[in-house]
């Protein structure tokens, strides 16, 4: 027990120290919000008069003159009443309702694309570290080659093949708009029409990873003594790969898969920037554009609490999973 | 303005999205328009990510309303020196001391939930910007009373001349829903107004207007506008290649032959933005460097080889520019005959610029660079990360300067930094472009860039250079006093020009480009050299909202 009570106890530390990072990052950054959402007015072709300035920074109460340390107490107090305050580049919408309004698109899209890479990446992984020499080798660099592309320059290579030339896809978009987002069949068709490309591309993206990982551990696996052990008493090929190397050699890509999973927030900016998908990376990368130290924070939060959470998951359960840790325990 | 915002757009994308779409526009060819309805036209504004609800015409996120839904008394249209296009009001007279501004209004107006709109509508919108500081962005100190139905009087302490425009480009709005609202905090999710457009609907990815049927001007060809997010301007370069958007504001690849390329397409340039290098000009208010000496800002001038820079930087699609900051072509009658260069060398000028740093005490160095007091004659230009034509420009005048003696050196920030920089006044140079005022008056441009700014360390509005001249400081109070229509104030107008053309606290580059891409086999009516009623930007709300009821239906 107390092995749990430790761990829970080494991340709450590490969650208070993310937060305080979390509340000092963004005041780091030069400028302030009021010269940026002004700069974008003009570039709109607003006319920014002094007046113009006045008005604004009374708006957004661009200067704060509080203390540091009181703005921290606050800041640590609101978080934990889950209150995120006012995204001032969305102003006057709370940061909450900007996030919840894209998060399902960046938790469905990157979620199932990384539950897809990684279960293809694991089983082919297995299955070719099973028959090493042969030629089935020749995935991994085929794969690695893929992983290793840039990721836009796959991204934009595909779209440019299939969205552009053969068609098959829209390029741009989470839906066709003109349909009402809703739990009707027309718009989930819809959004899994545009969210396959995006999806294709981060499964071609990371499946690498995951194929070459457990093709290593497969083969390390094969070596042995209880897989000579298991052929010995004359176990069927099938079960031995299954049951015996297969379930020994996935333990590490399973700890990987928690980690991949608490990333999938921060790993969905590029994809959707270049496929115009409305999710959270997009709001991250205006949030840190416009000095929106609100919005930051808040995504900053959820990153933070993914990650945490994805490790704690990992770290409880891994004891589960693997009877050898439970042994020694 | 637009350049900007293409600068920006996904610089980490850059080299790969722009080989993209070099691929992209050789192989299309004369295929579809086809986006969808042929009486919908699809916009993009250049918005970066989805759309959070925002109808409030007076908060600055709102994502539209402006124009289409929300009218103002008149239009100013920045493109061309004509008289406000009435909308809401018809006529209006300032006294002769320019303290009273009477307006007629239309009548006949309705707000579109069937309400009249009266006189009280008008002096009820600007009582509450002027009670709600927040939303005072034309500094509003007045007071508007209304006479009767149709006729409204605004009263100024002071002449008012030129806040006038600012005030009768204001979004009128009706009393009878927004007086129990907090204009500076509501979003105004179902917008009324008496605009030619109502709001059909809202989605993050993209929202809607329809074509108001009552609407008093009668009811426009174009019966909805949709407008899309997408992840900046590349995506909309792209979206353009497919076809599936009808108009952009923003630069494609190959943008002169858009024709060829996409033969629904055209692309229409306008120049407005007057690209400039920034200095932190005042030694007196603070600022360091060689720059303070305005020889040296001149000698730079005279440096630059504005014709390769134009081809290099901004694939030709700047314009030239007058070193008095009134707009060229459209603004040419406000400079005076004293000016004797009324637009920039397009050529080099090496034997000037050596003349005029020699008399100012330089002294050419043994590496070529010239030297004043042991000080060599090193400049670092500030300059956004992925701006990239700003960054060409940069490099090209540092290759161009140092043939003059100058060294001029890049030094690249974030979007964040460079405003801090430049807000705070630790920059030499910074390349940067200045932006028009509500009117097409150059007044505008030199009360906002050239009215003594605030010493280096306090934060600077507008007038980040730091500029101090009473003359011009003068000058600037005197023309707020004369009506638009005096002709006194054309000696004011010399007597700025004199003295920036000879400081040069923003050294003039070229006049930037503003492209518009937009579907012509789809819609008639576009603005033209010979019909320029709008600034044709699609970001630019009050603009776009003419051009929407000017445009028609191809078929």
């Amino acid at each position: 027990m107390s092995y749990f009570l430790r761990k829970i106890g080494f991340y709450a530390i590490a969650l208070w120290a993310a937060l305080t990072l979390n509340f000092a990052i963004p005041r780091m950054l030069p400028g302030n919000p009021v010269d940026i959402l002004l700069a974008k007015l003009q570039q709109r072709g607003g006319a920014v008069s002094p007046e113009t300035r006045k008005a604004y920074a009374l708006l957004l109460g661009g200067d704060d003159s509080r203390p540091l340390w009181t703005q921290y107490w606050d800041y640590l107090g609101n978080m934990f009443r889950g209150d995120l305050g006012v995204s001032v580049s969305y102003y006057p919408a709370p940061v909450s309702e900007v996030i919840s309004q894209s998060i399902p698109w960046t938790v469905v899209l990157v979620g199932l694309s990384t539950i897809i890479a990684a279960v293809l990446g694991v089983a082919l992984g297995a299955f070719v570290g099973w028959k090493p020499g042969t030629w089935l080798d020749s995935l991994i660099p085929a794969t690695t080659l893929l992983a290793a592309v840039p990721y836009f320059w796959l991204a934009l290579l595909l779209t440019y093949l299939l969205a552009r030339v053969l068609g098959w896809f829209p390029m741009q978009g989470g839906y066709d708009v003109v349909l009402t987002p809703g739990w009707n069949w027309e718009f989930i068709a819809s959004a899994i029409q545009y969210g396959f490309l995006p999806a294709l591309t981060i499964v071609l993206a990371s499946i690498g990873g995951w194929l070459l990982g457990m093709r290593n551990m497969m083969v390390s696996t094969l070596s042995e003594d209880y897989i000579l052990t298991a052929e010995a008493k004359g176990l069927t090929p099938r079960k031995i790969l299954r049951s015996y190397a297969s379930r020994n050699a996935v333990l590490p890509s399973v700890a990987g898969f928690a980690l991949s999973l608490g990333f999938v927030v921060t790993g969905s900016v590029i994809t959707e920037q270049v496929f115009s998908y409305p999710g959270i990376g997009n709001r991250l990368l205006g949030a840190v554009q416009n000095n929106d130290y609100a919005l930051m924070q808040g995504v900053f939060l959820f990153i933070t609490l993914a990650v945490l959470g994805a490790n704690l998951v990992v770290d409880l359960l891994y004891g589960v999973i693997d009877p050898r840790t439970r042994a020694r325990n | 303005m637009s350049l900007q915002l293409r600068r920006r757009s996904a610089a980490a994308l850059l080299a790969g999205a722009a080989a993209l779409g070099m691929l992209a526009t050789g192989c299309s060819s004369g295929g579809s328009g086809g986006s969808g309805d042929p009486s919908t036209l699809i916009a993009y504004t250049g918005q970066a990510g989805d759309y959070q609800i925002n109808f409030n015409p007076f908060s600055p996120t709102r994502i539209g309303a402006l124009g289409t839904i929300y009218e103002s008394l008149f239009f100013y249209n920045k493109a061309e020196v004509t008289e406000p296009v009435p909308l809401l009001g018809t006529e209006q007279a300032w006294n002769e001391d320019g303290t009273e501004l009477s307006v007629t209004l239309r009548e006949g107006v309705e707000w579109s939930d069937g309400e009249a709109f009266t006189a009280d509508d008008v002096a009820f919108t600007f009582g509450m910007i002027k009670a709600n500081p927040a939303i005072n962005n034309g500094g509003f100190d007045g007071e508007v009373v209304a006479v009767d139905d149709t006729h409204v009087t605004f009263t100024f302490a002071a002449p008012a001349f030129v806040k006038g425009p600012d005030f009768m480009s204001t979004p009128i709005v009706p009393e009878h829903l927004w007086k129990d609202v907090n204009p500076a905090e509501d979003v105004n999710e179902e917008p009324v107004g008496t605009g030619a457009y109502l709001l059909d609907d809202f989605k993050p990815q993209a929202f809607t207007y329809k074509a108001n049927p009552d609407y008093w001007g009668g009811e426009p060809a174009v019966k909805q506008i949709r407008f899309l997010a997408l992840s900046g301007n590349q995506a909309g370069a792209d979206a353009i290649a497919a076809g599936t958007i009808d108009w952009q504001t923003g630069p494609i690849p190959d943008v002169q032959n858009t024709n060829e390329n996409f033969p629904n397409y055209n692309a229409y340039t306008q120049w407005q933005n007057q690209m400039v290098l920034s200095t932190c000009s005042s030694a007196e208010q603070g600022c360091e460097g060689p720059q303070t000496d305005p020889a040296v800002r001149r000698a730079l001038y005279y440096a630059m080889d504005r014709t390769q820079l134009n081809s290099l930087a901004f694939m030709d699609t700047a314009s030239e520019m007058s070193p008095t900051f009134a707009l060229t072509p459209s603004q040419d009658e406000y400079v005076g005959a004293s000016v004797t260069e009324p637009k920039v060398p397009m050529e080099p000028n090496l034997t000037e610029a050596a003349s005029i740093l020699e008399g100012a005490g330089w002294a050419k160095g043994d590496d070529g660079i010239y030297a004043k007091d042991g000080e060599r004659l090193s400049l670092t230009v500030e300059v956004v990360t992925g701006w990239t034509d700003y960054i060409t420009a940069v490099d090209t005048i540092a290759s161009q300067a140092k043939e003059a003696g100058i060294e001029v050196k890049a030094a690249q920030s974030s979007w964040n930094e460079w405003t801090e920089k430049k807000g705070s006044g630790t920059f030499q140079l910074a390349i940067d472009s200045l932006w028009q005022g509500p009117a097409p008056d150059p007044y505008y441009v030199y009360n906002y860039f050239f009215t003594t700014g605030v010493p280096v360390g306090e934060t600077a509005g507008n007038n980040y250079s730091r500029y101090a001249n009473p003359v011009v400081d003068d000058a600037i109070a005197q023309l707020a006093l004369l009506s638009p229509d005096d002709p006194a104030r054309q000696a004011q107008f010399d007597a700025i020009h004199t003295e920036i053309v000879r400081d040069m606290p923003f050294i003039p580059i070229l006049t930037g480009g503003t492209t518009s891409v937009w579907n012509t086999a789809k819609f008639t009516g576009w603005p033209s050299d010979d019909d320029l009623y709008a600034f044709p930007a699609v970001w630019s709300a009050w603009d776009a909202a003419e051009i929407f009821k000017h445009l028609e239906p191809a078929s």
